[in-house]
């Protein structure tokens, strides 16, 4: 036992000196807000309910609170769009839990046919772009209208 | 020498099951049969079964279901185990009516006690006959007759809704006591009474223990614990969906959290009949071994300190952190790997993180081996640990003792050989066995388990197959019961899934390794010294959030004298 | 958060009912590797010696009333450090029937028997490393600074209609279903 005694020193110099985490850390998640476009596919997957979508009329709100997250990465994994990541972020203590919220106020998309607020803009027009030039109306519609005229959009695709 | 064919011992299975008056006998995944039986004989026929298998038949666990939205009754199943011929029996019965009754198997099995006391807690299950019909898990203040397990319950329902309901009539909190309610009722006359707990300076969970002593000798210790009840169970048959589970299913632990993330893996895999690719089942035994390693030098630590040594828990730790290090690099976290999904692992151990562990391994051993062959080395110690906290075989086998705690006391029993899962299917473990049933004989099996560990890790790195991560597959059928077992750090870690609709479970029971290794532990104490009482207590490395999945205690100090420190002073200020 | 705890600072590790994982983490610290003992950070069995309290767990309804009676055990000045997401804000837990849910929901209940809020740091983590402990520790010592902040992201977009050639595409569309139905 002895004979190891002053060989090698294991404390390490943190916080007098930063800290390299490994590749694939599993630290702070951080949503893009120019890449999100608020579908909800992090919320539906998120063990903790830390990320959660509401809709304030005008916006719609994706939350993340760090205070809940049990920083699995399964928003990572699930997300279709790569707009939220696992960075390699430890030191996030504040002194209040305000501080640990990221959110992100998307514009909501108006049904064209009822006005009502039913999607994200953004959301909206990824889905009008993969739609066929014909079907493209579709998307601005939300899906209760939808229902009731998509029969003139598909007989306008036909002909 | 065990492997008898498997076809031939569970057809002779089927067979005694069905003479013994089993109403049904269905074999439900690889060694796991279920009978039904109507509960007037449940009682004669666990008691033929006992007559029939004796000594090897090993009461596990027990899980009550409410099942009346799906069939009008509640059910109750016991897990019973037959290791030596690597099969689980579940012995289901079924009780109809809002306070349903049906008789309790304490008085034949003692290790059934705290199961059956949980089912009439959170359910609201009577057991006829059981010994001790009393409250065990859910808090104190908690109103009679609710039961939050039943399916009417709301998960979210919490037991003061509002701030002000905690007030009572002159501003102090209205459910405050001064102590927790005694774990038993009787007091025990002419001793001295010794509360530890809920906080104390030798305890890192909240629990609450009370010993009985004469002079320096303790008479009896009791226990009330589930402090950390967390309403896991709820949480993951309301809230979450099948992927969500495995976070909340490591979260019972933070130390063997994975393990039990496999389990809880493996119960829906049998139940929806998912095949694991191989190589995501060695990433699986790779990191369930990472984590007996780094559990095992952890306890190493804390029975060194427990034993004034704390040169011996600071050698330790630093040995283990670089165990943490390679955690950290191959899953992302330290403590909660994450890993698992249903069907498979989420990330891969490339070349480069192999090179990683091996170098870890190579570091580890040797250290780990020099530290410890010459603390055992040393008379102090071992004379401090020897023929001390003596389990006797026939206890341990007759309390349900589990995991490195029953094969200090000459039980072969080990999960990863006797129901094997993952990658223990394609290695041979050597398992630790000791007959001296004391705490060195603990300590000289949890010393074993390390070498082999890394024996393993490297064997397994060794022979890792190619291939994918994940299974593919589709929604789960509903109302199949699966059964996942692991040898946790500390023992059989058992998992019992029910699926439901919309992939979601309709009910999973956990039971983790200490809730049946601390019913050992009034045996130990009992005639022993009270300076002994820590490391006997550590001795079967409790891990009360584990017991109470809900729960977690952990005793890493020495129980003092002055144990009433706190609560002395907290009456004077 | 004042510079009470300038030099050294005693901390009392109080458990509300956590997994354990934050715990261990908290006793890592203590530990060769990061050894929070050369910052003057030490470790005590007693809360009346504590300076600060490291709080970890989403509070447990049977841990409730002891969690209270610790937390008023401290002298004053004191401050506490909620370690890991279920102290910070429940965690995983935070909407189960017997949790109480973090250190938030707990300080309400304090305010309805009058007893007053601890200044806290809150160290979200699951569980936290040791490293991201320290920090909180630290910066309830004013060592350090906060690095985390609240983000808010608004978007701004001007035109918030469809195309016009959709609108005129819907228009005849709904044009055209109205006709159906009469």
């Amino acid at each position: 036992m002895v004979e190891g005694l002053g060989k090698r020193v294991v404390t390490e110099a943190y916080p007098w000196a930063p800290l390299e985490v490994p590749e694939g850390f599993r630290g702070k998640p951080v949503i893009d807000p120019e890449k999100c476009v608020g579908c909800g596919s992090c919320v539906n997957a998120c063990p903790p309910n830390a990320l959660t979508l509401s809709d304030d009329g005008r916006h719609r709100v994706v939350k993340l609170f760090l205070g809940r997250c049990i920083f699995c990465g399964r928003c990572e994994e699930v997300c279709p769009f790569n707009a939220i990541e696992l960075t390699k972020e430890f030191e996030l203590a504040t002194s209040s839990t305000e501080d640990l919220v990221q959110e992100v106020r998307l514009v909501m998309a108006k049904c064209t046919v009822c006005g009502r607020p039913y999607a994200t803009l953004r959301e909206v027009r990824k889905v009008a772009e993969s739609l066929p030039e014909n079907l493209r109306g579709l998307a601005y519609v939300c899906p209760d209208c939808r229902g009731r005229i998509s029969s003139y959009f598909v007989g306008f695709a036909r002909r | 020498m065990r492997r008898a064919s498997g076809s031939e011992v569970l057809g002779r299975v089927v067979e005694t099951l069905k003479r013994l008056g089993a109403e049904s006998v269905t074999v439900t995944q690889e060694g796991v049969v279920l009978s039904t039986v109507t509960k007037d004989r449940l009682r004669d026929f666990v008691r033929a079964l006992i007559r029939e298998y004796g000594e090897s038949l090993r009461h596990s666990t027990c899980m009550g279901t409410d099942l009346r939205p799906v069939r009008g009754s509640f059910s109750v199943t016991h897990v019973l185990a037959l290791d030596g011929l690597r099969l689980y029996l579940l012995v289901e019965t079924e009780a109809f009516g809002n306070r349903p009754k049906v008789p309790s198997l304490t008085p034949l099995l003692p290790a059934a006690n705290w199961a059956e006391r949980e089912a009439r807690d959170l359910l609201g299950i009577e057991f006829e006959g059981h010994p001790e019909p009393v409250k065990l898990i859910l808090p104190d203040p908690w109103p009679e007759g609710v039961f939050p397990l039943r399916k009417d319950y709301p998960y979210n329902k919490k037991l003061y809704e509002t701030p002000a309901q905690v007030r009572g009539v002159r501003g102090e909190p209205r459910f405050f006591s001064a102590k927790p309610s005694p774990p038993s009722e009787s007091v025990r006359e002419g001793c001295a009474l010794i509360p530890v707990g809920p906080y104390h300076p030798a305890l890192h969970e909240p629990e609450y223990y009370e010993l009985y002593v004469e002079g320096e000798r303790i008479v009896e210790a009791r226990y009330r614990g589930f402090f950390v009840h967390r309403g896991m169970e709820k949480l993951a048959e309301s809230r979450m969906t099948i992927n969500q589970v495995p976070f909340l299913a490591e979260r019972i632990c933070g130390i063997c959290g994975y393990t039990h993330a496999c389990a809880y893996c493996q119960a829906v895999e049998a139940a929806a009949r998912i095949e694991v690719p191989e190589r995501a089942l060695y990433i699986r035994s790779i990191l369930l071994e990472i984590e007996r390693l780094h559990s095992h030098i952890l306890w190493f630590g804390v029975a060194f300190h427990m034993l004034g040594f704390d040169t011996g828990f600071m050698a330790m730790w630093r040995i283990r952190e670089e165990v943490m290090r390679v955690a950290e690099a191959l899953t992302g976290n330290r403590k909660t790997y994450g890993m698992n999904l249903v069907g498979g692992v989420r990330r891969d151990i490339d070349e480069g993180k192999a090179s990683l562990v091996l170098r870890m391994l190579e570091s580890v051993e040797g250290e780990f081996r020099r530290f410890c062959d010459s603390v055992l080395s040393m008379r102090e110690v071992v004379e401090r640990v020897k023929e001390v906290g003596v389990l006797t075989r026939e206890d341990a086998r007759r309390l349900g003792a589990v995991g490195p705690h029953a094969r200090a006391s000459g039980l072969g029993i080990d999960v990863r050989v006797d129901h094997p899962y993952a990658a223990y299917r394609f290695v041979d473990v050597n398992v630790a066995v000791r007959d001296s049933c004391d705490v060195l004989a603990r300590i000289l099996v949890r010393y074993d388990e390390v070498i082999e560990s890394v024996r393993l890790i490297r064997e397994l790195l060794k022979n890792m197959p190619k291939g994918e991560l994940m299974a593919e597959y589709g929604d789960l059928p509903p109302l199949r019961v699966g059964l996942g077992a692991t040898e946790a750090p500390r023992g059989e870690d058992i998992h019992l899934v029910i699926t439901g609709r919309g992939n979601k479970l309709y009910r999973w029971r956990p039971r983790a390794p200490s809730y049946v290794n601390l019913a050992t532990v009034p045996t130990m104490l009992e005639g022993e010294r009270l300076a002994n009482a820590p490391i006997i207590i550590a001795s079967i490395d409790p891990c009360f959030s584990c017991t109470d999945h809900v729960v977690v205690v952990d005793l890493r100090t020495g129980v003092r004298r002055r144990m009433n420190l706190l609560r002395n002073a907290l009456t004077r200020g | 958060m004042g510079t009470w705890f300038r030099r050294s600072t005693w901390v009392f590790h109080l458990n509300s009912g956590s997994c354990n994982g934050c715990d261990i983490e908290v006793l890592n610290m203590f530990a060769p590797t990061q050894d929070v003992e050369r910052l003057g950070v030490k470790l005590v069995g007693s809360p009346l010696h504590a300076d600060v309290i490291v709080f970890t767990g989403p509070v447990t309804f049977q841990a409730l009333p002891y969690v209270i009676e610790a937390l008023k055990a401290v002298p004053n000045p004191k401050a506490v450090v909620a370690c890991g997401s279920c102290a910070c804000g429940g965690g995983i837990w935070h909407d189960s029937y017997n949790v109480v849910g973090g250190i938030n929901a707990l300080y309400e209940i304090l305010d309805a028997l009058g007893i007053p809020r601890p200044p806290t740091v809150y160290v979200p983590g699951c569980p936290p490393k040791p490293e991201a402990m320290m920090y909180g520790v630290l910066l309830a010592r004013g060592m350090v600074g906060q690095r985390q902040r609240r983000e808010v992201y608004v978007e701004e977009v001007k035109e918030v209609e469809a195309p016009q050639d959709v609108r005129e595409v819907v228009a005849k569309a709904v044009k055209a279903f109205r006709g159906g139905e009469a």
